[in-house]
């Protein structure tokens, strides 16, 4: 709780410099606007080099240090809980008493957006051109090239990661996706979406080591009103993204269905 | 207490609030589910293979239990990836033939299988080689609230 209490106070701390610092700080690219060409770490409030920012986080859990923090995650702000309509609800609360043993991402399938972006323990590469922002996440080694200002086409067949465009409102790129397949979650254990999931995403660098991320989550047909997350996405500086082939040696899945199988009691 | 204390006071802790709504995935999926947390184990012995693989890696590690057999332990952890970002070199810091100690979570399904945290090297030093208990489980608390 202590190591929670602190962390949290990091991230109130953070935000409030980051309000005060100078957007001069931010590097620009040829057409003026904030380029954010770099490697990036998610749901991370720590500034400096990944090895730097992600130790001394102790053992966790019922390990030997019972204060640590869970996992990185504790850093990640999501204000509110997922406005899932009753029956929707129940289905994520089933995955959640599961354990996520029903994770799509456990069968080495892309995971979904916003996700990807809350994802920490893999970097993130973003390459910047006045007319386009490619993401490339070392998780899943999956990318979304995305053109700035142009609508979506008409003829999206739906993908896990959606149909991205891109627009600039002042300093923030805001990406609008839709398109998606029905087959991956927004972010936690269980939250599912239909192929009406329409996401905005936000993206404001608001320091040249962070930029702070929004995603709005629409869906009707599972959501009783749109969704906000919120959290950073922290530079790092001599990272670089590398391969990630997942389905090398997976398995767990097997492990799962001998657990189902056995009768062998992992439910919550 | 000044107001602008007590005003931090009330703005970290109801952060510490919505902090709690939901951990997000973390790891590549559920350890939660294979491992369990309430069943810490510290086993001590020598590297037989490491497996430096996706999604996971694993240590197989050469055990003499209490009555004096040795078993052969398989240790799931992190992806080569993230090893290599938290400091570990491939065939450097930990080789076959090395004596290690690893804490970990065993698996629901016993036998020598569990979900390694900690490894301790001969020398006293540490590294992480897994992630914590839990961890992929959907964290403290479910996204949704519980009705």
């Amino acid at each position: 709780m202590r190591a929670t209490f602190f962390v949290a106070l990091a991230v109130a701390a953070s935000s409030i410099a980051a309000l005060a610092q100078a957007p001069a700080g931010v590097p620009r690219g040829a057409d003026g606007k904030p380029d954010f060409t770099g490697v990036w770490q998610g749901s991370s409030v720590r500034p400096g080099k990944w090895e730097d920012a992600n130790n001394g986080l102790g053992v966790g859990g019922t390990g030997k240090d019972p204060t640590a923090p869970p996992s990185l995650g504790s850093q990640q702000v999501i204000t509110e809980p997922a406005p899932y309509q009753p029956w929707a609800a129940a289905k994520v609360l089933e995955s959640y008493n599961k354990r996520g043993i029903d994770d799509p991402a456990a069968l080495c399938l892309p995971p979904g957006v916003p996700r990807l972006v809350m994802v920490s323990l893999f970097p993130i590469e973003i390459v910047q051109t006045p007319k386009r922002i490619v993401f490339m996440y070392e998780y899943m080694n999956v990318f979304r090239s995305i053109p700035i200002g142009e609508p979506h086409p008409p003829d999206i067949a739906p993908a896990y990661l959606g149909d991205s465009v891109a627009r600039w409102e002042g300093n923030t790129l805001v990406v609008d996706v839709v398109g998606f397949n029905d087959k991956t979650w927004l972010t936690g254990t269980g939250t599912f979406h239909s192929e009406d999931l329409h996401l905005v995403e936000r993206y404001t660098r608001v320091s040249k080591d962070r930029i702070d991320f929004e995603a709005t989550i629409d869906d009707p047909k599972v959501l009783t009103k749109p969704w906000t997350i919120r959290t950073a996405m922290m530079l790092r500086e001599g990272t670089r993204v590398q391969e990630y082939v997942c389905a090398e040696n997976n398995q767990d899945p097997g492990q799962y269905e001998r657990l189902l199988k056995e009768g062998v009691g992992f439910r919550r | 207490m000044t107001i602008e204390t007590r005003r931090a006071a009330l703005a970290a802790a109801l952060t510490v609030a919505v902090v709690m709504w939901a951990a997000p995935a973390r790891a590549h999926h559920s350890f939660g589910a294979e491992y369990d947390s309430n069943q810490p184990v510290t086993v001590k012995g020598v590297v037989t293979k490491i497996e430096w693989t996706n999604p996971h890696s694993f240590i197989y590690l050469d055990v003499v239990d209490a009555a004096g057999q040795t078993v052969n332990w398989k240790l799931e952890g992190y992806p080569p990836n993230v090893l290599y970002r938290t400091g570990w070199k491939r065939d450097v810091t930990m080789k076959v033939g090395d004596t290690v100690t690893v804490f970990a979570w065993r698996a629901r399904l016993g036998g020598p299988l569990a979900h390694s945290r900690e490894v301790t090297f001969a020398d006293g030093s540490k590294l992480f080689f897994g992630p914590p208990a839990g961890t992929g489980d959907g964290g403290a608390a479910p996204a949704v609230k519980v009705p």
